[in-house]
């Protein structure tokens, strides 16, 4: 069989090994913070809110379904 | 490298073991799909929709996803550690047993023998079985890795090992059950425990059958076929940790708005978001590596795959992540939307992927060329067109549906009955059929090209020979 062996180095760029494009980095930290914010928000021992109480609201408008 | 040789012969077999039970799955999915507008094709007491369904999901994930999975990742860790596995006739083994495994499963479906939790249907007699050969596939891993030859781990390796460890715990703790006989038992867990149980399993399948072990053949081939290497090989190892870390917090996303507590609902949608970023990871790191030399979706016939594959993982993983908000969720959980969003990934990504893999590794094996890029150029195009009408045709009758349910009179009562909503899919699920055609001829093409690539490599071997 004439299979070359791999090389890691041709697996790897080598001058762009470390690089993080900043897009990706501000959606990384962008989602960590819009998770603690909806953490806080929708969490009914921090926050008070509940799915109940937005379905009793929800009934309130004439709603059929809840609204977070 | 003719170490390889006996351990080639059990990944060629995993391979067309999986196109085998790809094959099966593909018409048991034809055939339900059809059944969906003409009842009549439900033939009781075996072939009905309820019992086709699971033979379905069942085997085309583990059949297909599972048995292309064993061969690959035995191929790429054979290569990655520069050593033949280290129990080769025990892989043999493990390919018996898992033909096996998965005829019995197939029978005992069709029999009606069904654990009642989604993707772990299969009774306790043959859950005790799939664990023997995970073990197996562990051992040969964890073994060929720890003797490796080649110090550095290339990412491959850790989606590998991932995917092995994880898909055990899930696997063993979701089908904790108390038997009731040979082919009856009861989930371990009642009630709200067992469905957040369940769907902690039931995400993670997807997590570390169709997302890590098919993103270890994506960082692996790609570099392989196209001979471009891997833009960011930190950007790799971050989205590695970060998504491992995230998946397995998120399952209860199945169950927005159901009696489980309100707080273990938000936690899951807090790290379902999140999970954006660790999967474009790896999205924006294989754009990044084709983007030094776009010339290569011309020039080299798998390229096209792998792209094309890594931007539906790329759309599921925003689309997935934003069913999952309460809004979205209460629009479209239980239509016909989820079908066209599982099948963007499943079609899409896994078996656009796992293909281009198979066309990478057949013709490696059997020291020829591929029989005819233009055939596997024809699959190409078969397959997306089929899949994005499958998906495209689901969406639509999704959110129609979805906002039929939810339409109310001014007094509050629902504006439409439930076979008011439920005929006006019947144009869209022909449509399904339709594009599930076009995606099977796709596939008929794929395993004709590996089939005949395979003869000729046969008649080159015995020429010269």
């Amino acid at each position: 069989m004439g299979e070359e062996i791999d090389n890691i180095e041709n697996f790897e760029a080598k001058e762009t090994s470390k690089k993080i494009p900043i897009g990706w980095q501000l959606l990384f930290w962008g989602l960590i913070l819009w998770g603690i914010y909806y953490f806080v928000s929708y969490t009914p021992a921090i926050s008070g809110w509940s799915q109940g109480k937005a379905y009793e609201e929800s009934i309130g408008r004439g709603e059929a379904v809840p609204r977070p | 490298m003719s170490d390889y040789q006996y351990d080639n012969e059990t990944v060629k077999g995993f391979i067309i073991s999986s196109i085998f039970w790809g094959v099966v799955g593909i018409l048991v999915g034809l055939w339900i799909s059809i059944q969906m507008w003409a009842p009549s094709w439900n033939i009781p007491p075996y072939f009905t929709f309820g019992r086709l369904r699971v033979v379905h999901t069942n085997g085309l994930a583990f059949g297909l996803g599972i048995g292309a999975i064993f061969g690959i990742c035995y191929y790429i860790t054979m290569r990655l550690t520069k050593r033949p596995l280290l129990f080769p006739k025990l892989a043999r083994f493990h390919l018996y047993l898992f033909n096996a495994a998965i005829a019995l499963a197939a029978l005992s479906l069709f029999a009606g023998m069904n654990q009642s939790l989604e993707y772990a249907e299969l009774e306790w007699p043959l859950d005790v079985g799939v664990v023997i050969l995970w073990v197996i596939f562990a051992v040969n891993i964890f073994g060929t890795i720890i003797k490796r030859k080649e110090e550095q781990m290339y990412i491959s390796l850790w989606f590998i090992i991932a995917t092995v460890i994880t898909v055990a715990v899930l696997y063993i703790v979701n089908n904790l059950s108390i038997p009731a006989g040979l082919f009856k038992s009861y989930h371990l867990f009642a009630g709200v425990n067992s469905a957040n149980v369940e769907w902690w399993y039931g995400h993670n399948a997807v997590g570390f059958i169709f997302t890590t072990p098919i993103l270890a053949m994506f960082y692996y081939f790609l570099p392989k076929s196209t001979g471009i290497p891997i833009y960011s090989h930190r950007l790799s190892i971050i989205a590695f940790w970060s998504l491992v870390f995230a998946y397995l917090w998120t399952g209860a996303h199945h169950l927005i708005y159901t009696p489980l507590p309100d707080w273990i609902q938000t936690l899951a949608i807090v790290f379902t978001i999140f999970l954006i970023a660790p999967s474009w990871g790896s999205v924006v790191n294989g754009f990044y590596t084709v983007g030094t030399d776009w010339s290569k979706m011309q020039t080299n016939y798998l390229t096209k795959f792998f792209i094309l594959g890594i931007t539906f993982y790329g759309l599921q993983t925003i689309q997935g992540p934003t069913q999952g908000l309460r809004v979205v969720s209460q629009l479209i959980h239980y239509t016909d939307w989820v079908p066209g969003h599982v099948h963007m990934g499943t079609m899409g990504w896994v078996t656009m992927t796992v293909a281009a893999s198979i066309y990478y590794i057949i013709p490696r094996i059997y020291d020829t060329e591929i029989y005819s890029e233009k055939i596997a150029n024809t699959h190409f195009y078969l397959v997306l067109i089929g899949q994005l009408i499958f998906s495209i045709t689901m969406w639509i009758t999704g959110i129609q549906q979805g906002a039929l349910w939810k339409a109310v009179n001014p007094d509050g009562s629902l504006k439409y009955t439930f076979m008011e909503t439920l005929v006006r899919n019947y144009p869209f699920w022909k449509m399904r059929t339709v594009g599930g055609v076009i995606f099977t001829i796709g596939m008929l093409f794929f395993i004709y090209n590996i089939f005949m690539t395979i003869r000729k490599g046969k008649s080159l071997a015995a020429a010269k020979a």
